[in-house]
């Protein structure tokens, strides 16, 4: 056994003390005049900033929310039990900030940069506001790289760019945040070598969860290690069970997370999960500050509230190093009640929304993307030359269906062409559903859309559609492997390819019918 | 309104007469022995905030207290607030108003906490350096408190001067506390 000299140990705790300064240590403080819901007054603290942090005894923090003429509303970090009349604030001189650093990926923190997986502390590298003023004009430039989510009906008909804002709406339980996750594990692949290869730049994902419940988390986090996805993503997390003030800057905090892989010319991801119990929790906050209640009972700035958070999100010039800050936030509607007032806001603020339908999922068509009102207005632009080429005509065949599907019900003599766009689109939704946690690589999405919109399956029944898929991947891997090598290269969709894509579905169509 | 501005409004109009009539010295001194018999007497003040009693009375008892002992222009100013309702926040606008003649004259009132009775050339030398520090005149009130272990702490409105021992080793625990680097 090792042994350690006593004079060691002094030696150390010596060294430790040696640092210590003895000096007056100068400060300002407060008196708490009324505490309770979460919301402190407090006398004095005249020179405290708006949404400065200040610490209370036991150790709760709080921040300053309200400066009025002889007192300051503050909103407690911890619990309000532990503060009494007459206790004393002390100023941070610290704005209510966040802890940034590579050392936060795979960890899961709340939204003040405490941890709360057990792993000890954080390791940071700097502090950063949470609340930081969005970058103007000269400072950005178009979207124009693809985030590839990896779901087929997505990054086809409703793409998304790095640096976009896209809304996923839908009532509970619709998969909104399948999606979402999803969305992270697909990005394991911009993390390897091959995409290094291609010229992918990886993208760093944050996961905000915001008044949900702890046992959903934990098995959002599971699965997100299970995949290996955890070793490029942070979760800061503000369950159902946490005070108000946290939901409300938990998607702040998140944000200043992504921005510091933008501002370090990276790309970062940001979901936040979900944007109504956000403003719910802000809704509480303001009305027990004794603010103006407006239409829903929100404040006034409500509508402020979200334009800020995503106007964060941004696609960097090149001179600021080109990093993006793609932003997915999550609004959940009530009866499909998409024009009640968050779900109205938050899709003007936003560059597009997925629309998610119960009647669809229901159905078994998952993800349940209602793609008639699904739409992305920028990602377009970044989408990869092969994909704009092949999903050009899938969303119009859909729209096809969907009209000749209402229609169809009643009558039962339906001529030939009719059959065949209903035969299509039938094909087309199989061909769309997929699996939750199964992203899948772009060249092969690429590859499916080509066989369904140019008819390959019209030989194959509804039923066999995801197989024949599946196994068509595997035979064009194993005897045609240069198809998806070709795309991946070029990111197009050259003639010889096609040709080559043809050939293997006409000698595989062949070999599937005898099975 | 909050009491606040009310109050602020008060003696304003307080310090602004006084002014005008030249005689503040005079209504500064008043002001003090009105504040402190408030601050000493909680029945007075309950008597004031009470909405049972009548104003008539309020006022004779106010006049009772402070006849002969203030001037006329303050016993007016006293009538004034009782006949407009606002007796019940007295005690606030004379606080008021003192912190504005402090901030008029440039005083700054100090509490210093220690551990033990200081001597008085300590207290003296105490005062002066948190004047040097303030750049104000410093009128400092010491309590004796032994929780603070050693050392003192000085309290200037909503600034503290903590040199205390138990400060000193609450930042020690921080510290401790805190990742040890080897």
């Amino acid at each position: 056994m090792a042994e350690i000299r006593p004079d060691e140990i002094s030696a150390i705790l010596k060294k430790q003390l040696s640092g210590f300064e003895n000096e007056v240590d100068v400060y300002e403080v407060g008196t708490v005049l009324q505490v309770g819901d979460g919301i402190a007054r407090v006398y004095g603290l005249s020179k405290v900033m708006a949404s400065e942090l200040v610490e209370f005894p036991n150790g709760v923090t709080g921040m300053v929310l309200n400066l009025d003429e002889d007192s300051v509303g503050t909103v407690l970090f911890g619990d309000s039990s532990l503060i009494k009349e007459g206790d004393q604030v002390k100023r941070t001189n610290r704005l209510a900030s966040f802890p940034v650093g590579e050392k936060l990926l795979g960890r899961v923190v709340n939204p003040l940069g405490e941890p709360l997986d057990g792993k000890g502390t954080v390791q940071f590298e700097k502090y950063l506001p949470i609340e930081r003023k969005a970058l103007g004009v000269i400072q950005r430039q178009p979207v124009k790289e693809p985030l590839q989510t990896g779901i087929v009906a997505v990054d086809s008909m409703i793409p998304i760019g790095r640096g976009q804002r896209e809304l996923i709406i839908g009532d509970r339980q619709t998969g909104k945040t399948a999606i979402a996750i999803d969305a992270i594990i697909n990005q394991k692949h911009t993390h390897t070598e091959e995409a290094k290869k291609y010229g992918i730049k990886p993208v760093y994902c944050v996961y905000v969860a915001v008044g949900q419940k702890n046992s959903t988390i934990a098995q959002v986090v599971a699965k997100l290690e299970e995949s290996g996805a955890m070793a490029y993503t942070t979760v800061v997390s503000a369950p159902a069970s946490s005070p108000a003030p946290l939901q409300y800057i938990a998607p702040y905090s998140g944000t200043t997370v992504g921005e510091y892989f933008r501002d370090s010319s990276r790309h970062a991801l940001v979901i936040y999960d979900d944007l109504s119990k956000q403003a719910v929790a802000y809704r509480e906050l303001s009305l027990l500050l004794r603010r103006p209640p407006g239409r829903e009972a929100y404040p006034g700035d409500v509508f402020y509230l979200h334009s800020r958070l995503l106007e964060r999100a941004s696609k960097l010039s090149d001179d600021l190093g080109g990093g993006s800050l793609t932003a997915l936030p999550i609004i959940e509607t009530q009866q499909g009640d998409v024009s009640a007032y968050i779900p109205t806001n938050v899709i003007s603020i936003t560059d597009g929304q997925i629309y998610l339908e119960p009647n669809l999922f229901n159905a078994g068509v998952r993800p349940a993307i209602n793609v008639g009102i699904s739409v992305s207005r920028v990602g377009g632009n970044a989408q990869i030359k092969a994909m704009k080429k092949v999903a050009g005509s899938l969303k119009l065949d859909l729209a096809q269906y969907r009209e000749l599907e209402a229609f169809a019900k009643f009558g039962s003599d339906l001529d030939k062409s009719t059959l065949r766009t209903l035969g299509k689109g039938a094909r087309l939704v199989e061909l769309l559903k997929q699996g939750q946690y199964v992203p899948v690589q772009v060249e092969k999405e690429i590859v499916s859309v080509y066989l369904g919109t140019n008819n390959f399956l019209e030989s194959v029944e509804v039923k066999d559609v995801k197989r024949f898929e599946r196994e068509f991947h595997e035979f064009a891997e194993l005897k045609y492997p240069e198809i998806f090598e070709n795309i991946r290269m070029t990111k197009e969709l050259k003639d010889d390819t096609v040709a080559l894509i043809k050939k293997a579905a006409q000698e595989f169509i062949e070999k599937f019918k005898k099975s | 309104m909050s009491v606040y501005r009310i109050s602020y409004r008060y003696a304003n109009s307080l310090m602004q007469l006084a002014e005008e009539k030249k005689i503040y010295s005079k209504i500064a001194q008043d002001a003090d022995l009105i504040y402190s018999s408030l601050e000493a007497s909680k029945e007075l003040r309950t008597v004031l905030k009470s909405p049972v009693i009548k104003s008539t009375a309020k006022k004779n008892i106010l006049t009772k207290i402070y006849q002969n002992k203030i001037s006329k222009e303050t016993e007016s100013f006293l009538e004034f607030v009782v006949e407009k309702g606002r007796e019940d926040i007295l005690f606030d606008v004379f606080k008021e108003f003192i912190n504005l003649r402090n901030k008029k004259e440039g005083i700054l009132r100090a509490k210093v906490v220690s551990a033990v009775e200081l001597n008085d050339s300590v207290k003296k030398k105490i005062t002066s350096k948190l004047e040097k520090e303030t750049e104000k005149i410093v009128q400092s009130k010491f309590v004796v408190d032994e929780r603070i272990i050693g050392g003192f702490v000085a309290e200037l409105e909503d600034t503290v001067y903590d040199a205390s021992v138990r400060h000193q080793l609450k930042l020690l625990r921080k510290k401790f506390a805190e990742e040890i680097s080897i």
